[in-house]
Parts: C-alpha cells; sequence; structure tokens
C-alpha cells in the first residue's frame, strides 16, 4: 500500500505546508487561523481542479432537452420493466454521445486524498503507549511543521485531536458544531436540489420525497458516528467541501437551471419580466449600455456607434 | 471476504442514495460491484475497479453487464416468459 500511498501523503501535505508558507506573513506561523485556512485550502485546489468536470457535466445535461421526446418514448413503451427502461436509455444516451450523469470515478478518486489527509492529522496527534505525544512524519509535514501543527487549534480546539481520542471539552464541543454544519449543508443541498434544481417528475418524485426524509434523519447519524472517530481537521475539510458542494449547486440552479425545473420556469419568468421592461424603456436600456463605451472619451457618439456595428 | 465486500459496497450505496444518481453506465459501478464480486471474487473486483476506472467524465457509458448474455433484461424477460408458458400449460 505503500507505494500508493506516499505519494498522496506527500501531495496532501506538500499543499498544506505550501498554502501554510504563503499564509505565514498574514496570520503567524503557529497562528490555527494559518493551519484551519491550509486545510480550507487544500479543498479550495481540489474543488477547483474539479470544475472542468463539473461544467462537462452541466453541459450534457442541457443537450439532454432535444433527448426528452425520445426519452419520453421509451419510459412509455418499457413502462412496466424497469431493467430494460434503463437499458434503452443508456442506448440512447451513448448513440447521441451525451451522458448526463457525472460518472463514478472522480468521486472515488477523493477518497484516497481524503484518507491520506485523515493519516497525516493522525499522524499529528500520534502519541507513545505512555501517552506522550509523538508527532509522525508524513509527507513534507515534518520538523517545526510537525510541531507547530500539532499545537494549532481551531476555535480553541486542537486541529489533529478528534471527539474519541480527547477529553478536552473544547475538542468535543468544536466536533459537534463542525458534525452539525456538516449534517446541516449536506440537507440543504439535497433539499435544493430536490425543490429547486430537477425537472418535474410524476412517479418517482414521491420516491425521492420518500428518500429525502429518511435521508434527513440518516444523515446527522452517519456523519456522528464517523465524525467523533475523526481529527478536527478532516471535519473541516468534510465541512468546506460541503459547503463549496452547496454554493455550486446554488449558482448553478440560481444561474443556469435545468430546463423543467422549478427553478428554470422562475429564470423564464424574470428573464420575461426583464424583457418586457426592457421593451417599455427601451430608450433607457439603450442609453445605460452607451455609457460604457464613453469611458474611452466620446461623450455624444456611442450611441451612433452601436447602430453601425449592428 | 466476499460478503464484506459486498456489505461495503451496500453501505456505499446507502450513504450515496441521497446523491443524485451519478453512473454512466446501467448497471451501476456498485451493482457491477456486487455482481462481479459474488461471481468471480477476487477478479470480480478486478473487473469493479476496472469498471469503475472507465467511467469517467469523458466516457460515454452505456449498458455494460458482468455477463451479457445472463443479465441483459431481454434474457430476463425470455426466462420469465418460459416460466410463465409452463405455469400455464399446467
Amino acid at each position: 500500500m505503500g507505494f500508493i500511498l506516499n505519494p498522496l501523503y506527500n501531495i496532501v501535505s506538500g499543499v498544506i505546508v505550501f498554502i501554510h508558507k504563503l499564509l505565514t506573513p498574514v496570520f503567524g506561523a503557529n497562528s490555527g487561523v494559518t493551519w484551519s485556512l491550509s486545510i480550507v485550502g487544500l479543498v479550495i485546489l481540489i474543488r477547483i481542479i474539479l470544475i472542468p468536470l463539473f461544467v462537462k457535466q452541466i453541459k450534457s445535461q442541457r443537450a439532454l432537452t432535444a433527448l426528452q421526446p425520445h426519452m419520453k418514448e421509451i419510459q412509455k413503451k418499457y413502462k412496466d420493466d424497469r431493467q430494460k427502461q434503463s437499458e434503452e436509455m443508456m442506448k440512447l444516451y451513448k448513440e447521441h454521445k451525451t451522458n448526463p450523469l457525472a460518472s463514478c470515478f472522480p468521486i472515488l478518486a477523493q477518497a484516497p486524498i481524503f484518507f491520506a489527509l485523515f493519516t497525516v492529522l493522525n499522524g499529528i496527534a500520534a502519541k507513545t503507549p505512555e501517552g506522550v505525544s509523538a508527532p509522525i512524519a508524513r509527507g513534507f509535514l515534518k520538523g517545526e511543521y510537525l510541531d507547530s501543527a500539532a499545537q494549532a487549534t481551531f476555535f480553541g480546539a486542537k486541529i489533529s485531536q478528534s471527539f474519541l481520542g480527547s477529553t478536552d471539552t473544547t475538542v468535543k464541543i468544536v466536533t459537534v458544531l463542525l458534525i452539525i454544519f456538516m449534517s446541516a449543508t449536506t440537507f440543504t443541498t439535497q433539499r435544493q436540489l430536490m425543490v429547486k434544481g430537477m425537472p418535474k417528475m410524476d412517479a418517482s418524485n414521491n420516491m425521492m420525497l420518500q428518500q429525502q426524509k429518511i435521508m434527513l434523519y440518516l444523515f446527522p447519524v452517519i456523519f456522528a458516528i464517523s465524525g467523533v472517530n475523526f481529527p478536527v481537521g478532516v471535519l473541516i475539510y468534510w465541512s468546506t467541501t460541503n459547503l463549496w458542494t452547496w454554493g455550486q449547486q446554488y449558482y448553478v440552479i440560481k444561474r443556469n437551471p435545468t430546463p423543467g425545473s422549478p427553478a428554470y420556469e422562475e429564470l423564464q419568468r424574470k428573464r420575461a419580466h426583464k424583457e418586457k421592461l426592457e421593451g417599455k424603456n427601451h430608450d433607457g436600456i439603450d442609453q445605460n449600455e452607451a455609457t460604457e463605451p464613453e469611458v474611452q472619451g466620446q461623450r455624444e457618439q456611442p450611441k451612433k456607434k452601436k447602430k453601425k456595428k449592428k | 471476504m466476499r460478503k464484506i465486500l459486498t456489505a461495503l459496497v451496500r453501505a456505499y450505496q446507502v450513504a450515496t442514495t441521497n446523491i443524485a444518481p451519478r453512473c454512466k453506465y446501467y448497471p451501476s459501478c456498485s451493482n457491477y460491484a456486487i455482481t462481479a464480486i459474488g461471481r468471480y471474487g477476487v477478479k470480480g473486483l478486478a473487473m469493479a475497479t476496472w469498471r469503475i476506472v472507465r467511467c469517467n467524465p469523458w466516457s460515454q457509458g452505456g449498458v455494460d453487464y458482468v455477463d451479457a448474455h445472463l443479465d441483459c433484461a431481454d434474457v430476463k424477460n425470455a426466462i420469465y416468459d418460459n416460466e410463465k408458458e409452463v405455469v400455464g400449460a399446467n
């Protein structure tokens, strides 16, 4: 396993140490803020790398509108045979070289990074059997960095400590708060998608609502069970990535919603409304647009210029 | 071993039901893994891993069974119809 994991330790610890170096002049080398933001920075970097994949997926989802009639046909034809229905649907996507689904690899590829972060942070918290702290260096997190990271705190809780591994009340409070935050962001993300982001469906909608209700109660439990074992630093990573997911989805639902979803209809309404307004005060809008070239020095001409371009 | 792996995959499925379906293939990577591990053990695990690698943003997905001649809908329907006929004959 070592030959797979060591490069991952290097990447994770390398990124953290690098961001730590960048932030040291601002917050100080031993500040908990610096170390916490280093973990947040790692998340942001990973999620930025994943943005093109996200955009690609959104684009292929949009391309789906054209296939809508075919899809309806398939649903009708094989309405009693779900397996055949799914098969035909996949064949249709392949035929048209578009697939609205995200694919499994990127999300599973994140798991080793998560695991590596977990190990690196656990190494910081390592103790000898006698209870004396003996941090284990992994990757680039060694020497003075290791000592500094071992002392770093997030709202008073050491980032290397976990709920179960510590007797410190502050650690317990911070982990519980982070777990609540994680559950809340996951639930809101889910709810946002359910209520606004998805095309209206007939039969499956009910089932999904049901699932969502189960999840509302199941998620805090899952997070609580796993969260109490994780160091605060890992919980920071998890919370940040959840928050990012929420923000990304919020942006897409607001600005570029899936055709057929409630959010899409809302946007259409807004645009129609705006066009109406534009139609009414067309001159006003034109003047507004015309003010832009004014910066270049011409005060009276821009309106005419625009017409010429057309 | 097979039971442990299958339980892990099931746990993954339960944990991700809330996330909109994401697999580009039918059956999904996780279902594929369960079938493959159940049938082929370690070789099945390798098959499942390869399937996940194939399920990347540049792939087109599609229908991809562990054993098409055993699993696809037409075969299953044919078996089902046969059973019905037998029952009818009785």
